[in-house]
């Protein structure tokens, strides 16, 4: 099995996850029997060094956004391993989980969802200090203040509710809460998808600024090319709950090779009307994970797919720019 | 001008709140011509739904009302319609798809009796030959076993299916516009590109003019050939896609071309932004509408909103400060010639 290698070969990874696997069970039929999976996430392995951005990728459906809840923990994922500074977290359970809760935090896409509309902001960025048990409430106020300082709010948003603030506010009052607890790897759960252009790069630049004060590790989900590019240092592609390629934001841009990430890149409409765009246009639709395709799953969308791809499973490659192929499989036939 | 099928003269569209009236729309103006794609690009609330409900006379009611204005289709003004007739324009001549499919159909309805249901209400044919016809529409559309989908319902389509379906529906009596409002927002990207293409087909193939509205930058510049940007209720800049692009002169358009991450920014480089945000509708800044985010403000900005002003023909932008602007930074756009070489 490999690896998605980190850029920085000698520097201990902060996340490694191996081989982790989340099935759904698919309830069927009048006794509700469990008679299929969905794979939503099927085998992924990559890792975080401290600092870092990894960029994930993929259309709706693909498995990204579970595969974030599975290192935050708020699924069980069903195999596989998750490693946290080392430490296996994948099948820990509710009590030994707290301390690693503090250093793994998540951003919601729609901060309006994330956010407890019946609590005012002080009680929203409160709470992870109570659950924590850290600080008495004084403390804990001026830490508030500080947290609103820090993403660019007024101290007196404080004794105001979530339905006050703008779409981009309550983005940074859900960011505010992220980093309460001084985390050091953050989910960010397409955090800009809802947003407004304009307000969009008010939010980027923040978590940009945040990271590199705090040297926070990002694992950055977005359907958005474009901005998961802008904020990776290495982005990974996802499709059908694998990761199909993966590398430096700039080398994936430049020289993707599978016919899939072209095919994505392709069909980024460029704010520029000069732009020729070169179409790969994928015909039909994602195939449902429950029923995935044999051998390669891309093989039912893939322009270039050839006959074997129909039953041999492509792997990721070991090299530094990896891919998940046949075409470049030198050992198939 | 006869090869223009639309235009929107002074529109000014209002609803009434609780909190008092807010408008909406104030004091738009534009022209689609023949076979034209006219974009329409702003952020939520910047009105560029409303206009289309406006045009459409689809406005909620009885909240919202067109107070002012003209909105010509080839000639006839559609805001002194009566209902009866605006039922024989909608569907008709103009055609409309809406931004969430699974909305936008009635999911207890089979597709063929929705998509029948348009045909038998504008034309004089069989039922027989209607279900010819949706069959066929549906072919064109780009789906597969059209006569089978007839049968079926909605939620048995895919996202980008029912899109198609939508855009069946609109275009089965060959209307000459489409109005698309967010057409791809909901659809995943490779999605987008399918669908994109099916609308430039069609134009193509049938001769209709687009009104497109979206708030991407990137749909714009491939699709349009002109551009009306809105923020607040008000045109800002209108002009070719290639003058809005390479030479943007509002500020307000200045700033979201230069607020979007691009594929050749430096990653992790700080982004241009657009301080603060957009005012509320009710309580809108007596002289300009941007006046509180730009960074090019001066005392006179606050006093009148400033009226559009003719750069070139065609080009036209409301800011007082436009003379200066154009002699003194390059647009925002010229930095985006940037080739995807992973699939030349």
């Amino acid at each position: 099995m490999s690896v998605i290698p980190l850029q920085n070969k000698k520097v201990e990874p902060l996340l490694s996850v191996r081989d982790l696997k989340m099935h759904f069970p698919v309830k069927e039929g009048i006794f509700m029997r469990t008679g299929k999976f969905n794979k939503a996430v099927d085998g992924v392995s990559f890792d975080i060094a401290p600092g870092e951005t990894l960029g994930l990728v993929g259309e709706s459906g693909c498995g990204k956004s579970t595969l974030g809840r599975c290192i935050a923990r708020l699924y069980q994922p069903t195999a596989g391993e998750i490693s946290f500074e080392g430490q296996d977290i994948a099948k820990l359970g509710r009590k030994p989980l707290m301390p690693f809760r503090r250093d793994i935090q998540m951003i919601f896409q729609d901060p309006m969802e994330s956010l407890n509309s019946r609590h005012t902001v002080g009680q929203i960025l409160e709470e992870p200090f109570q659950v924590h048990n850290i600080g008495n409430r004084e403390s804990r106020q001026k830490r508030v203040k500080e947290l609103l300082d820090l993403v660019g709010l007024p101290a007196r948003s404080v004794t105001r509710y979530p339905f006050e603030f703008s779409g981009g506010q309550r983005q940074r009052i859900g960011i505010a809460r992220s980093i309460a607890l001084n985390p050091k790897l953050i989910i960010c759960d397409e955090p800009v998808s809802a947003l407004d252009v304009s307000i969009q790069s008010q939010i980027l630049n923040l978590l940009i600024d945040l990271q590199k004060e705090f040297n926070l590790s990002y694992l950055f989900i977005a359907h958005d090319l474009a901005v998961v590019k802008h904020i990776s240092d290495r982005i990974a592609i996802m499709y059908l709950g694998k990761i199909v390629e993966s590398g430096v934001g700039e080398s994936i841009y430049r020289t993707a090779r599978h016919p899939y990430t072209q095919s994505l890149i392709s069909a980024i409409p460029v704010p520029d009307p000069h732009h020729v765009a070169h179409r790969q246009i994928l015909v039909g639709d994602v195939p449902s994970p429950i029923n995935p395709p044999s051998g390669c799953n891309f093989h039912t969308r893939c322009p270039q797919a050839m006959e074997v791809c129909k039953q041999v499973v492509p792997h990721l490659s070991d090299e530094a720019q990896p891919v998940s192929c046949l075409l470049y499989d030198a050992s198939k036939p | 001008m006869s090869d223009v099928i639309l235009s929107v003269k002074n529109l000014v569209t209002e609803f009434s709140t609780d909190e008092g009236r807010v408008r909406a729309v104030d004091d738009v103006s534009f022209d689609i011509k023949a076979g034209e794609t006219l974009g329409i690009v702003g952020e939520s609330g910047c009105g560029k739904s409303v206009t289309a409900l406006s045009i459409m006379r689809l406005l909620p009611q009885p909240i919202g009302q067109i107070m002012g204005g003209e909105i010509l289709l080839q000639g006839e003004n559609l805001v002194d319609m009566s209902i009866e007739q605006m039922q024989r324009v909608r569907g008709a001549r103009i055609g409309m798809v809406f931004q969430e499919p699974m909305t936008a159909l009635n999911p207890v309805h089979t597709i063929g009796r929705q998509l029948t249901e348009v045909i038998l209400l504008h034309k004089k044919i069989s039922k027989e030959k209607a279900l010819k016809e949706g069959i066929a529409m549906l072919d064109k559309v780009g789906i597969p076993a059209p006569d089978i989908r007839m049968t079926e319902y909605p939620h048995q389509l895919s996202g980008g299916m029912r899109q198609r379906v939508v855009i069946a529906m609109a275009l089965a009596c060959q209307p000459s516009l489409l109005i698309a409002d967010e057409p791809t927002t909901a659809l995943d990207v490779t999605i987008q590109a399918q669908i994109l293409e099916l609308i430039k087909e069609l134009q193509k193939e049938m001769g209709m003019s687009v009104l497109l509205i979206t708030h991407d930058l990137g749909v714009i510049a491939e699709t349009s050939a002109s551009v009306v940007v809105m923020y607040a209720g008000k045109v800002a800049e209108r002009g070719s896609v290639y003058e809005i692009f390479d030479s943007p002169t509002h500020p307000y358009t200045r700033g979201l071309l230069e607020s979007i991450p691009r594929l050749d920014t430096e990653p992790k480089s700080k982004l241009t932004i657009i301080p603060g945000m957009v005012p509320g509708l009710l309580d809108m800044p007596k002289g300009c509408r941007f006046e509180n985010r730009c960074r090019y403000r001066k005392d006179s900005c606050l006093l009148a909103p400033p009226a559009a002003e003719t750069i070139s023909e065609g080009h036209e932008v409301a800011c007082y400060e436009w003379r200066e602007l154009k002699t003194s930074v390059g647009g925002g756009g010229d930095s985006a010639n940037f080739k995807l070489s992973a699939v030349a």
